[in-house]
């Protein structure tokens, strides 16, 4: 168990083949650890589990200490419910140098559960043994021990770690709801063949012996953990009653019938995650380390807080503008704004609604509900064959008639078997309970296996829930003269229509799935045979991360092959369709659009124009004009004192206009590019977008994000973005901005690197850099870049690989810009 | 700082179901009604709904706009709006306004928010509108003569839109006009409107155009406006030459509000991804959600200031309790829930840790996974896009595949140009086979891969003026993990005669040529909560007694056509030798012991000693009626006996 061995691990990023290496008896542990771990999982009482060793230093356990004997097994842990404790354990776990015998184990693991067990008759018992079947067993009396174990019903699983070059044995699904464990691990020196291919005939003599035994490899137990299983939901029967008529006023001629309401499908969800954090001060490291001197690293589980606050210093100004989003967005962004909010206790709160920008008072939170009665009223049939299938809005429900009361059941029956024959749907309106909101429907007749017949209810729209939204159509075009249009590239000519009728007929599932019992081939794709990856996935990734120490060293294994199997259309049809999709490329030509290069504004409409245009052109720029004026103003005023100034330096009287902004900032937002005088002649602010740019000046990293967020603009985001930042860096007295548009270059930069924008971004910064050495320049954000150094550099050739990204800069290139700079600005100060 | 990658936050998906409506909510949406005040429009006529009142189509627009005032409010609270006249000779008042506007334009209200007070002042003149008929018209002075031109009209919208409209927000111009051509026989005016219009478009501004035609004045789109609307580029449709422009409506004036309506919410996509036919064979689509649940707006948290409420925003911030330090969210790792804290006997683990669970790892390596691990295993690393995996029979889609609402795709040619009559030849190829498709879709980078059946849609029109329009439903399947099966597997089924006398009821109760209509089940639940929010803001009394619910059954239609059938079925049953059948309970002999005899409990009901009986049997009684069973055995009594005066 203490040798080591190779493991393949889920191919790299690049797809290339990883392996890590550990010793047999932690790749053992993980199935261990996995099996505990389902069990800390589910949370169940009666799941309860204990481990005892063999081959280990010392020796421990129930019957030596009565009897002496039995050496080198030990119960490491005693039997009870597993939590993260019992995995910190197991983790603990050495090789050793000793042997001990598994069958001494296997006796030890009988009697420690039997006393455990003692008052509980009804309990199932497992034991698993671990091995590497390399440890010399003494097989006298075995016959003895099983019948031991056959009168005691116990379930014994033998797990063999062995290595990658023997051949599997047959294997066989490992049971669930274990009980117990035993866990088993050995070290041996000599003469392994031998006693390997002995001790395996004896495990399968022994397990052959047992009423349950089975033997399998750790290898396929540990695929088999991952494999998918839907987890059974019994729905729990609501009752409710189906109602036709007026039941107060005319009770002889309306109808109730009291039936049960279930569940047919139920949205599954992934099971969440916790958030955890590294938890930074050494001391709690030292102290959870105990006593191994080695220094650890600490996650704790983190608690959620929900804080409000109010943002002071939008009061006096634009309230209007600050959306909830922005809000949120902005907390995001960091804690540039955390000066102007401010946090108000819960108690503090009232609760109310927005109705536009009006308070409207509601402190209990909702109003008082529209009174219902529960139950569900039948409005009235119509034919099923007009039934709108992609209106139905959510899960299916079963109604079934009360279970025990027959002639409630006949009553449904003959409902159900009428509109069955007249093949008609209901529309109904279900109260779940008093006092609750009503939901629309349609009920549609079920008969299950020509023995019970029932309901089945799908929410249908309200008339607020359609949202009408007009579409060009699609087969129909008319001219501006008003007439049809038969020939345009929007519509498929008939050469078209012909290949893609092939295409259809080709890629038909009805005949490509598994073969029926007859021969002939069934379709392909079986909703119950689909597995959700999310809920999948993410459950092996949980357990995984619960067994292994380090996930960037063992990543988690590829999923299972079941959960792919609906992922790529069958073979058999892709086959057939490929001289017909060949076809389609052929006839339809179909081409991606190029990312267009932001469209430059043609300015010859402008001309074309009355005066007016003129005008409006004007007023367009106006915003972004008063920005420098209006700050120059104030600058200036706040210069005057110093006329006597030497301005030769460009570098200091950066600075202090720094100083003097500071100055003025401060009755403002810290964070707003206006000066408060110009924000008061208009609320709004103006986005600062030059046209047909999406980014703007006034809040260049918001607009920003929000784009990359989008997702589908990524191009002209970083385009435009790269372009902002050089406009403001060029304005005068842009310093008091530069945190901000180092801000913006680092998510720049970022994205470019993601996105394989990295060209873009290295012509970005080599004029950057251009544009701020010359004069009129910026020298001063230039150092400010510098300062930075590398990671905000261009992007080398190494570091664009990394991403998958390619660049035309080798790596010494990436620092020389940087360095250039340093040269040349020691000359200007020379 | 916080990563840049704080958009993708794991956060979002765990609320995918909610981040549907706030995809809508979060964005704003700023509507400008651009209404014209021509002589024509002030002409009064008899009121489409009231008789012997005579009202102008100003009136009507004006109602209209005052109508989807109301409704914007509530679905999208920080929206804006603003109401600017045209061809009106009435001054704008100056002050406080950053520019001019166009001479004979009037702004009546200007781009705000939304607010009550807005609202009930252009209720308040619709009000006096209708006592005083002439009244519009001495309010907003019809231009007499030669109309504005629309240039100058549209350049005005641009300034109002300008002053007013937050920047993020979609901009849209509802120009409401009966004059077909606005400036006869002047090529300059014509050229003038559509480069102003160009303008207002690549300012990211929309119109929608709303004409009125009547029968002794039709509207004829061809004389002006079809040379000078463009398709709306900004949207999505190309700019194309030679077809109509698919925006232009013309309308009775009576359907003005209801044509206003569809153009309520702005059209907005809810991704825009590859739909692969094949390798190699793929185009360009976008989603829209065209089914999506309405639900009550949240409350917020507000903070009173003394003289006004402000709201309160949130935010939410992860600790560690054992030092109660903050956790920034880009270093949020995640894992598995640790469970109780190990509680070993006599080791070194009692110290500070207690309370807070925690895992400690040799230094250097990471038990908990990245939120990008995250999305992979979520994704399992598969690109946004919408895989066709083949076509099944139409009729293999079942009732029971259900799960979630549908989303509409309609193609996209601005990514790949072909897109449309690929996607057009695709949805008739399998109208004509009826065929349904089969597709794998990961609409968004933070989604989960999902099967979906495709639905061919083709066009129809439909009363109202609304056409469905053609596109492909993709209805979400359910997976494996979301089936579940059925409890009950037998039970006593009806004889034929029974059966047939229900089908003569329900015969009686059938619309023929029907289907579910969800235009007339307005959510009266929503609605009852918006009457009382609307209430709250104009600080009015609400009165529960004029809430209509439109969704109630329609009683006494039911029991005048199918009354008489309906009690012969009910006799026929009570006849049925059902009704004697006492199904055996299997279980302890105390289960059977509560089944206690409803006659027995209605003897005992009509003795007045229904307290002899015992709660379990009370209890079991209610649970057989699917009754409420909560409450001490005097609630029990009380409403079994409620039951029983009930079903006498």
């Amino acid at each position: 168990m203490g040798k080591t061995r190779v493991v393949e691990l889920s191919p790299g990023p690049n797809g290339e083949e990883r392996t890590t290496k550990m010793t047999n008896l932690e790749w053992a542990l993980q199935y261990v650890k996995l099996k505990v771990q389902e069990m800390i999982f589910n949370g169940r009482k009666t799941d309860q589990c204990g481990v005892i060793l063999f081959g280990s230093e010392e020796t421990d356990n129930i019957i030596s200490e009565k009897s002496g004997g039995y050496e080198h097994v030990s119960e490491y842990i005693p039997i009870a419910q597993p939590n993260a404790g019992t995995l910190a354990k197991l983790d603990a776990l050495k090789p050793s140098e000793v042997s001990g015998d598994p069958i001494d184990a296997l006796i030890v693991g009988i009697e420690t559960q039997d006393v455990y067990l003692a008052k509980k008759k009804s309990w199932t018992r497992k034991i698993f043994i671990i091995t590497d079947g390399e440890n010399p067993i003494e097989i006298e009396d075995w016959e003895a021990t099983v019948k031991k174990m056959n009168a005691l019903d116990i379930n014994v699983t033998v797990v063999q770690v062995k290595p990658q070059t023997l051949v599997r044995l047959s294997t066989h699904a490992i049971n669930r709801g274990v009980d117990f464990d035993d866990e088993e691990f050995q070290f041996q020196e000599d003469d392994k063949s031998n006693i390997k291919s002995e001790n395996e005939a004896f495990y399968h003599k022994l397990t052959n012996a047992l009423d349950v035994g089975i033997i399998g490899t750790c290898a396929h137990a540990l695929q088999d953990i991952s494999r998918p299983e839907v987890k059974q939901v019994k729905s729990s029967l609501i009752g409710s009653v189906i109602r036709l008529g007026d039941v107060d006023v005319r009770p002889d001629e309306a109808i109730e019938v009291i039936v049960r309401a279930s569940k047919c499908t139920a949205l599954a969800r992934p099971k969440s995650w916790k958030k955890f954090g590294h938890r930074e001060t050494d001391e709690d490291a030292f102290m959870e380390g105990g006593d191994e001197d080695e220094p650890k690293a600490v996650f704790a589980q983190l608690k959620m807080r929900t804080e409000y606050y109010i943002d002071r210093s939008e009061q006096n100004a634009d309230e209007e503008m600050k959306t909830e989003e922005e809000e949120n967005e902005d907390s995001e962004l960091g804690h540039k704004k955390d000066d102007n909010l401010e946090k108000v206790e819960k108690e503090q709160l009232v609760k109310g609604f927005k109705y536009g920008s009006t308070y409207a008072p509601c402190p209990d939170g909702q109003f008082p509900r529209l009174p219902t009665r529960k139950g569900i009223d039948i409005c009235g049939f119509f034919p099923a064959k007009s039934f709108r299938r992609e209106l139905s809005m959510g899960e299916v429900q079963y109604l079934w008639a009360d279970p025990g009361t027959p002639q409630q059941q006949v009553a449904l029956s003959s409902i159900v078997r009428a509109m069955t024959d007249k093949n008609v749907m209901a529309i109904a309106r279900w109260v779940s309970k008093d006092g609750m909101d009503p939901k629309m429907g349609v009920l549609v007749p079920r008969t299950l296996d020509g023995k019970i017949d029932c309901l089945l209810w799908v929410q249908m729209p309200f008339a607020d829930d359609v949202r009408k939204y007009t579409f060009a159509p699609l087969g129909r075009l008319v001219s501006k003269k008003g007439e049809v249009i038969t020939k345009h590239p929007y519509l498929p000519t008939d050469e078209q229509q012909e290949a893609m009728d092939s295409f259809v007929d080709a890629m038909d599932l009805m005949d490509v799935g598994d073969k029926n019992e007859d021969g002939t081939r069934g379709q392909w794709f079986d909703t119950r045979l689909t597995y959700n990856p999310a809920i999948h996935r993410t459950k092996q990734a949980l357990f995984h991360s619960a067994v292994v120490n380090d996930i960037a060293t063992n990543p988690l294994d590829p999923p299972h092959p079941e959960l792919l199997i609906y992922m790529d259309p069958p073979k058999r049809a892709v086959k057939r369709a490929r001289d017909a999709v060949e076809e389609c490329k052929r006839v339809f030509k179909i081409k991606e659009v190029p990312k267009k290069a932001p469209k430059t504004r043609k300015d010859g409409h402008v001309h074309a124009q009355e005066d007016d245009g003129e005008e409006l052109l004007l007023d367009r720029k106006a915003p972004t004009r008063t920005q420098p004026e209006g700050m120059s103003q104030i600058t200036a005023a706040a210069n005057t004192p110093a006329p006597s100034k030497p301005a030769a330096d460009s570098d200091s009287e950066t600075e202090d206009e720094e100083e003097e902004l500071l100055l003025v900032k401060k009755p403002g937002p810290s964070n707003h590019p206006l000066p408060t005088p110009a924000r008061s002649l208009s609320p709004p602010v103006d986005p600062g977008r030059a046209p047909g740019r999406i980014i703007g000046s006034t809040y260049p990293l918001k607009d920003f994000k929000k784009n990359i967020a989008q997702g589908d603009v990524v191009t002209k985001a970083v385009e435009d973005l790269g372009f902002v930042i050089q406009e403001i860096v060029m304005k005068p007295f842009s310093s008091r901005r530069h945190k901000e548009l180092l801000e913006c270059m680092k998510a720049l930069r970022d994205v470019c690197l993601k996105e394989d924008e990295i060209d873009a971004w290295n012509v970005f910064l080599r004029d950057l850099k251009k544009s701020c050495s010359n004069d009129p320049g910026n020298p001063e954000f230039w150092s400010e870049i510098q300062k930075l150094g590398r990671s905000i550099s261009l992007i080398s050739t190494p570091e664009a690989a990394k991403l998958g990204g390619e660049s035309d800069v080798p790596e010494n290139a990436a620092e020389v810009v940087s360095l250039a700079y340093l040269s040349k600005r020691a000359r200007i100060q020379a | 700082m916080p990563a840049y990658d704080d958009w993708n936050n794991i956060d979002d998906e765990e609320e995918e179901e909610l981040q549907d409506a706030s995809f809508f909510e979060g964005k704003r949406d700023v509507i400008l009604f651009c209404i014209d005040c021509s002589e024509s429009m002030h002409e009064l006529r008899d009121d489409p709904t009231y008789e012997d009142v005579k009202t102008s189509h100003l009136f009507t627009a004006l109602e209209s706009a005052m109508q989807i005032q109301k409704k914007k409010v509530i679905v999208g609270p920080n929206d804006s709006v603003g109401i600017l006249l045209f061809n009106t000779t009435r001054p704008n008042d100056t002050k406080g306004r950053a520019s001019e506007l166009k001479k004979n334009s009037y702004i009546y209200q200007p781009i705000a928010p939304i607010s009550a007070p807005t609202i009930q002042e252009l209720i308040q003149l619709l009000d006096a509108a209708r006592e005083d008929p002439e009244l519009l018209k001495t309010t907003f002075p019809p231009v007499p003569g030669k109309k504005m031109p629309m240039g100058d009209v549209f350049t005005s919208c641009n300034w109002v839109l300008r002053d007013g409209a937050p920047k993020t927000a979609s901009k849209r111009i509802f120009l409401v006009t009966d004059n077909d051509d606005p400036n006869p026989g002047s090529k300059q005016l014509l050229t003038s409107a559509k480069t102003t219009l160009i303008d207002l478009t690549q300012a990211g501004v929309q119109i929608e155009p709303f004409f009125i035609a009547t029968e002794e004045k039709p509207f004829d789109a061809s004389k002006f406006y079809s040379s000078v609307l463009l398709p709306n580029t900004v949207n999505d449709e190309e700019a194309e030459d030679g077809v109509l422009p698919e925006s232009i409506s013309i309308t009775r004036i009576d359907d003005l509000l209801s044509q206003m309506r569809f153009h309520e919410v702005p059209k907005r996509a809810l991704f825009s991804v590859q739909f692969e036919l094949s390798k190699g064979l793929v185009l360009g689509i976008k989603g829209y959600g065209l089914v999506t649940e309405q639900k009550k707006g949240v409350y917020k948290y507000f903070v009173d200031l003394g003289d006004r409420m402000e709201v309160a925003g949130s935010r939410t911030v992860y600790l560690d309790e054992s030092n109660q330090a903050e956790v920034d969210k880009s270093k949020l790792l995640f894992g598995m829930e640790l469970g109780a804290v190990p509680q070993d006997e006599g080791s070194d683990d009692e110290d500070d840790l207690s309370g807070s669970a925690a895992r400690a790892v040799p230094l250097g390596r990471r038990p908990f996974y990245t939120a990008d691990e995250i999305r992979s295993f979520r994704t399992l690393d598969l690109e946004p896009t919408i895989k066709l995996l083949g076509f099944k029979d139409k009729s293999e889609l079942a009732f029971e595949d259900n799960i979630k609402h549908s989303i509409f795709i309609f193609p996209d040619e601005q990514r790949y140009s072909g897109s449309k009559r690929t996607f057009t030849a695709l949805l008739k190829s399998m109208v004509a086979k009826k065929k349904i498709g089969l597709v794998l879709a990961l609409t968004r980078r933070n989604a989960t891969p999902v099967f979906c059946a495709m639905l061919p849609q083709e066009e129809k029109a439909e009363e109202g003026g609304w056409n469905e329009p053609s596109g492909f439903h993709l209805i979400p399947l359910p997976f494996a993990d979301d089936i579940r099966a059925a409890p009950l597997d037998e039970a006593f089924r009806a004889s034929d005669e029974i059966r047939d006398a229900a089908r003569a009821w329900i015969e009686k109760l059938c619309v023929k040529n029907g289907t579910y209509p969800p235009d007339s089940y307005p959510n009266p639940a929503l609605a009852f909560h918006n009457a009382q929010l609307q209430a709250s803001a104009f600080r009015e009394e609400f009165d529960p007694e004029s809430f209509e619910d439109l969704t109630r059954p329609p009683l006494d239609m039911i029991h005048k056509r199918a009354g008489n059938l309906l009690k012969e079925w009910k006799k026929m049953l009570a006849n049925d030798e059902s009704a004697n059948v006492v199904v055996a309970t299997t279980g302890s002999k105390r289960k059977a012991d509560v089944n206690v005899d409803e006659a027995e409990i209605r003897s005992k009901h009509d003795a007045g000693a229904l307290s002899k009986l015992r709660v379990d049997q009370l209890k079991d009684f209610l649970k057989s009626k699917s009754q409420s069973v909560s409450g001490k055995k005097a609630d029990l009594i009380e409403r079994v006996g409620e039951w029983l005066d009930t079903h006498g």
